[in-house]
């Protein structure tokens, strides 16, 4: 027992050395093993590795779950022009913090993981763009990064293979919206990380007007692996259409919160239960959010049948987002984590489309309201209304993250909003 | 809960990170150096810190701030893109990123000044005013709401005698409210200068702020 908790339920591919400081060193890293998969990838040549990563099947561990090697795939194959591997190491979706412990404990796994894309991608340079708020994780990779540069497999002529790769760590300042695809581009090139309008999309016209693929942490980190090992032996885990292992980040009401990787498909009742200790005190479990804040809420009966693969969490509703298990026991109060989201979404909200803008500040207004015991039934159904009209109508998807967890809670704890808006009217009234 | 909170308050274990000393984070036989101020080479010298340190007439940018400033031009294709981590050094250096600091930055990078205060003001972590030794962030989002964060934000207020986002009398201590910090699993989690403190409980906030205040300039 290490890493603060682990569990013999856990299948550890990309965090087998969580809570061992010696993995931070390039000496300890290549003995396991490491910079072997690079090499690999190097010998093969691009094509075959992006063969090697669509048969494994990797989806996208950033949210949308999408196909890497297909992704890869999409990059034009010519080199006339400079390509770029973005490494999305933004990590602020409420509820998300695996992306932080994989590069402060394993700072090579994700280095050897970019270098295996970019070369996939006929990219000469990466940037992972960290969060700002990550000092400390980010010093722990850019030390890494140094001696990789120190030991020729980072550079010019990497291991001798006349291929030049470099990787630049670029630090953020304090923005949820750089996360997302194009507002990170943005704000790489020192503009506002205001998204734009797709298409074009990043493959044709990405950062500083190149070809670029962006990819998670987390995707990167179990390149490496695939790469090494094969498509096939990826597969064992999983199921048919979510292939592989993959980090959930439990949060919230439990009794061993953490990150556990576990084969995607994994039950969430086990993980509550059997993994994380059950929820805390003894209580009865009240909603999940298991996908990060930006999914619906499902309540008790949901999670009994909920399984954690992408086809899974849309079966009952909802979906697995970057896979952030946030759990609430009897005492957790729906209205106001709703608002407090809100709140977080209107903050957020990067202010080019009316419907986000607007929609967001209205609807942690209104919620606050109900809160405070000031609403009216009628408010729940402008929310809804409201958040209706914030789907599918902007640029980007922060807008429609907003409406996931008013919609459902709405639906599902209708409830706890009424008996906030009753107990107003009594008080109001006396 | 170890009896030194301040240390390692994180199931994250001990990384050492807290102490940002070689030897913790890489182990005993580190070799390199990482150069003053914590620039690092390989991260384009863009890694700032929040120190409690801070000199708000310091000249943009001269000696081991040059250089680390000219490091950071080579790694991109154009002078825009070095907007933002100038703008991280600027903070590093005086404490906040005022109009004049702006300004010269829009100077060296052969922007307008309009469009850098535009983006400035896009971000958060650029302080527009003076905030105090100890920038105390305490997240106040879903998971760490669900533990208890609420509390630990108040004790923070009540323990430094500051009212939320103002700067306390002694100029040692401002608390904010932060967004998620991605150390949900750790609540509450707490930011304070460059340094982040998971599992922290109302009641080890006045430990916390002894140890700040005793530590001096970290
Ligand atoms: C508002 C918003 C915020 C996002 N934040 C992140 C983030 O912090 N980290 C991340 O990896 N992906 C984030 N994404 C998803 C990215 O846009 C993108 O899909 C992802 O990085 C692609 O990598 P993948 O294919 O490896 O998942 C965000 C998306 C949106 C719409
Ligand atoms: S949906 Fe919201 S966050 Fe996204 S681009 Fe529009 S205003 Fe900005
Ligand atoms: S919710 Fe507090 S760190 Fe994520």
């Amino acid at each position: 027992m290490a890493y603060p908790y682990v569990s013999d339920r856990e299948v550890r591919v990309v965090s087998k050395h969580f809570g061992d400081p010696l993995q931070r060193r390039i000496d300890t890293y290549v003995e396991r093993g490491g910079y072997k998969a690079l090499a690999k990838a190097l010998e093969v040549g691009p094509e075959d590795v992006v063969d090697i990563v669509k048969s494994s099947g990797l989806r996208g561990r950033g949210g949308a779950g999408f196909p890497t090697g297909v992704k890869w795939s999409f990059m034009p194959k010519d080199t006339n022009r400079p390509h770029y591997l973005l490494c999305n190491a933004d990590e602020s979706e409420p509820g998300t913090f695996k992306d932080r412990e994989l590069i402060r404990w394993d700072p090579h796994q994700l280095i050897e993981g970019c270098l295996i894309g970019a070369h996939a991608i006929r990219a000469q340079h990466v940037y992972i763009y960290c969060r700002g708020e990550f000092f400390e994780t980010t010093q722990v990779l850019a030390r890494a990064l140094e001696d990789a540069y120190a030991k020729g497999y980072v550079g010019e002529n990497i291991l001798g293979s006349g291929h030049t790769i470099d990787v630049t760590v670029h630090a953020g300042a304090g923005a949820y919206i750089c996360g997302e695809e194009t507002g990170l581009m943005n704000s790489l090139e020192g503009r506002r990380g205001l998204p734009r309008i797709k298409p074009p999309f990043p493959a044709a016209v990405g950062a500083f007007g190149m070809p670029s693929t962006i990819n998670n942490v987390e995707t990167l980190c179990a390149i490496p692996h695939i790469v090494t090992h094969g498509g096939e032996w990826y597969r064992q885990w999983g199921t048919e259409k979510s292939p592989g292992t993959k980090l959930f980040c439990v949060s919230g009401h439990v009794n061993k919160p953490g990150n556990y990787e576990l084969a995607l498909g994994f039950p969430l009742s086990e993980l509550i239960e059997d993994v994380c200790g059950g929820v805390r005190n003894g209580n009865a479990l009240k909603a999940v959010i298991p996908g990060g804040s930006s999914v619906p809420i499902i309540n008790a009966e949901e999670v009994s049948r909920c399984s954690l693969d992408y086809e899974g969490c849309v079966a009952v509703g909802t979906m697995l987002g970057c896979a952030s298990v946030i759990v609430m026991d009897e005492t957790a109060d729906i209205v106001k984590q709703v608002r407090r989201m809100a709140d977080f979404y209107a903050h957020e909200s990067c202010g080019q489309c009316t419907p986000c803008r607007e929609g967001t500040t209205w609807t942690a207004k209104i919620l606050r309201r109900i809160e405070d015991g000031r609403g009216t039934e009628e408010d729940l159904d402008t929310l809804m209304q409201t958040t209706q009209n914030m789907v599918g109508t902007t640029i980007c998807v922060l807008s429609d993250s907003v409406a996931a967890p008013v919609q459902s809670s709405i639906v599902k704890f209708r409830d706890e909003y009424l008996a906030l808006i009753r107990r107003g009217e009594r008080v109001g009234a006396a | 809960m170890s009896d030194v909170p301040f240390k390692n308050p994180g199931w994250a274990g001990n990384t050492g990170e807290f102490d940002l000393s070689e030897d913790q984070v890489r182990g005993d036989d580190f070799v390199g150096e990482r150069p003053k101020h914590g620039g690092h080479a390989s991260g384009s010298a863009t890694m700032p810190y929040m120190l409690a340190e801070k000199n708000p007439d310091a000249v943009l940018f001269e000696g081991e701030y040059k250089e680390r400033f000219e490091k950071i031009l080579t790694r991109y294709p154009d002078k825009q893109a070095a907007l933002l981590p100038a703008l991280s050094l600027a903070q590093e250096l005086r404490g906040y990123v005022s109009p004049a600091s702006m300004d010269r930055v829009a100077e060296l990078l052969g922007l307008s000044p309009a469009y850098v205060r535009g983006v400035t003001t896009f971000y958060t972590m650029y302080n527009k005013r003076p905030v105090g030794r100890h920038l105390v962030q305490v997240c106040t989002n879903i998971s760490c709401n669900l533990c208890g964060a609420d509390d630990v934000l108040a004790a923070f207020l009540r323990y430094t005698d500051t009212e939320l986002g103002e700067t306390s009398e002694d100029g040692n201590f401002t608390v904010i409210e932060a967004e998620c910090l991605a150390g949900c699993g750790f609540p509450t989690c707490v930011q304070i200068n460059s340094r982040y403190f998971e599992n922290v409980s109302p009641t080890e906030v006045p430990k916390i702020i002894e140890h700040l205040k005793a530590e001096g300039d970290s």
